[in-house]
């Protein structure tokens, strides 16, 4: 018996850039960060605050990582402008983004 | 037995911690993080005089605590290092997380812990308490019986923690009062010499090690399925240090001329009907009650544990096979079990060695002797067991009455 190897060697050392720091925090989300690219003035703040860090630059406004995203709140409770609603799951359309 | 010069070692009458610290300083530790604890403060005053006088020259770190002192090392280790810590008793529980968290993230850091009773009775001595109940720490924990081979075991400790083969952190034990202070004889070989015996390390691949710029994650991403395998792999490689350290042991023998046969000594066991098992200190003491029983004609041996996590299960139940009484004496309690620690994982074997009662014997807490007449106290209950007389399971030899 030889177990599935996600460790290379001995120790449980892992790459920053590679899968082994997957951690699936989207899954259980209940509420979903939904983001009013109008309003938003680009401040960061929500990205900066983020506790998973997965608020994505798109330029002129930021979206979550809905993969990571576990739908805390922060983001939307930090942003100046209100540009961020916390909207039940069970309303989102499900596909992502 | 090769020839010895005095380039080879130095011939010195030195304390069991002055030992601990000698075999640390010759295997050149990059990192030392100590915190001072009775009986093993004189470890660490001895290493930071190597460190003053040049002697050792290694990062000291004086941390101000137990539990500083195994992070820094687990850290330093993890950096690449060589490191070494010493502790005992309260300071082991202080250190207790930390602990887990070398041998979770497989640091192979190198400590002795000197043995004494444990926190809640004040009993500033000796006793094996703190080595039995860091049991499942995934460290593997070696027992020491005297002078020389505390400083042996530090030696061969490196061999085995470091191995690529194992990573695994290792703890030398050895009694704390009567070995701590203990002057005796002690053979010091030369850096030189213990280079030579280290240098197999240094041809093996390279352990993985955190460097400046390359972030990695360490024990910080296991979950589920990879938490299985690194708890198979750390089992595993338990399983593969007992067969290293009998290994290291005799390369050790054929190098510095001193064996000791590795997880176990056994000592005039051949034509055994009766064998104690023991560990430690009091080992001197029950060998020379079997050489006066051997002389009265009865024939009784002694095993040695020296190492005591991965537990010698193979080793024991091959010696113990077909006796006709077997007794396992614990310097420590086991709470809420039938009889000693030790005593309790001897009887998990008893299946397979086969025919012989085993007894229990507690002896030795808190500094009180184990004296050649509870030695002998306990052969003769061996005896009566022996010839199938009824014996109590587990005697409190330590106990007055
Ligand atoms: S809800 Fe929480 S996790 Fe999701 S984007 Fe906002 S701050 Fe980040
Ligand atoms: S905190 Fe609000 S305004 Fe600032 S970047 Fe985030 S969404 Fe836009």
């Amino acid at each position: 018996m030889a177990p599935h190897t996600y460790f290379q060697g001995e120790g449980p050392w892992s790459d920053a850039d590679q899968l082994m720091l997957y951690l699936d925090t989207g899954s259980w989300r209940s509420l979903r960060p939904v983001v009013d690219a109008e309003a938003c003035i680009y401040c960061g703040l929500c990205a900066l605050f983020c506790p998973t860090q997965c608020m994505i630059n798109k330029g002129e406004y930021f979206l979550p990582n809905l993969e990571f995203c576990k739908g805390c709140g922060v983001c939307a409770k930090e942003c100046p402008r209100g540009a961020i609603i916390m909207k039940p799951e069970g309303e989102c359309d499900a596909s992502k983004e | 037995m090769q020839a010895r010069s005095e380039q080879d070692a130095r011939i010195m009458v030195i304390t069991g911690n002055a030992a601990a610290a000698y075999g640390a300083m010759l295997c050149r530790p990059d990192v030392v993080a100590t915190y001072p604890i009775t009986p093993q403060t004189e470890v660490i005053e001895k290493l930071f005089e190597f460190a003053a006088s040049g002697e050792l020259d290694a990062e000291m770190v004086p941390v101000e605590g137990e539990n500083s002192a195994m992070n820094v090392v687990t850290a330093a280790s993890m950096a690449g290092g060589r490191v070494f810590t010493a502790t005992s008793s309260w300071g082991l529980a202080f250190m207790y997380d930390a602990m887990l968290a070398a041998s979770g993230t497989r640091a192979p850091v190198v400590m002795v812990n000197v043995n004494r009773e444990t926190p809640g009775i004040i009993a500033v001595s000796s006793g094996q308490q703190d080595m039995i109940s860091t049991r499942d720490s995934g460290w593997i924990q070696l027992v020491a019986e005297d002078c020389q081979e505390i400083l042996d075991q530090v030696l061969m400790a490196y061999r085995l923690a470091e191995d690529h083969d194992i990573q695994v952190p290792v703890m030398v034990n050895y009694d704390g009062f009567y070995l701590s202070y203990l002057a005796g004889k002690v053979e010091v070989p030369s850096k030189k010499r213990v280079s030579d015996f280290l240098a197999v390390l240094n041809e093996q691949p390279k352990r993985q090690i955190l460097l400046p710029g390359q972030p990695l994650g360490c024990g910080t991403h296991g979950i589920l399925q990879g938490f299985v395998e690194l708890r198979y792999k750390h089992v595993q490689a338990m399983e593969r240090a007992k067969a290293a350290f009998d290994a290291i042991d005799q390369e050790f023998a054929s190098q510095f001329g001193r064996g000791y046969g590795g997880q176990i000594e056994e000592y005039r066991t051949g034509d055994a009907d009766i064998v104690l098992v023991a560990s430690g200190s009091m080992c001197g003491t029950i060998k020379t009650v079997v050489d006066r029983k051997r002389e009265q004609g009865l024939p009784v041996g002694l095993v040695r544990l020296r190492m005591y996590r991965p537990f010698p299960s193979e080793k024991l139940t091959q010696v113990l096979k077909d006796r006709k009484a077997v007794g396992v004496v614990d310097r420590s309690v086991g709470f809420g079990i039938q009889g000693g620690p030790i005593y309790s994982e001897v009887c998990s074997l008893s299946a397979k060695f086969g025919g012989a009662s085993v007894l229990s014997f507690i002896d030795g807490l808190a500094n009180t002797d184990v004296t050649s007449d509870h030695v002998e106290q306990m052969l003769d209950l061996l005896s009566a067991a022996a010839r199938g007389e009824p014996c109590p399971q587990v005697t409190w030899v330590c106990m007055e009455e």
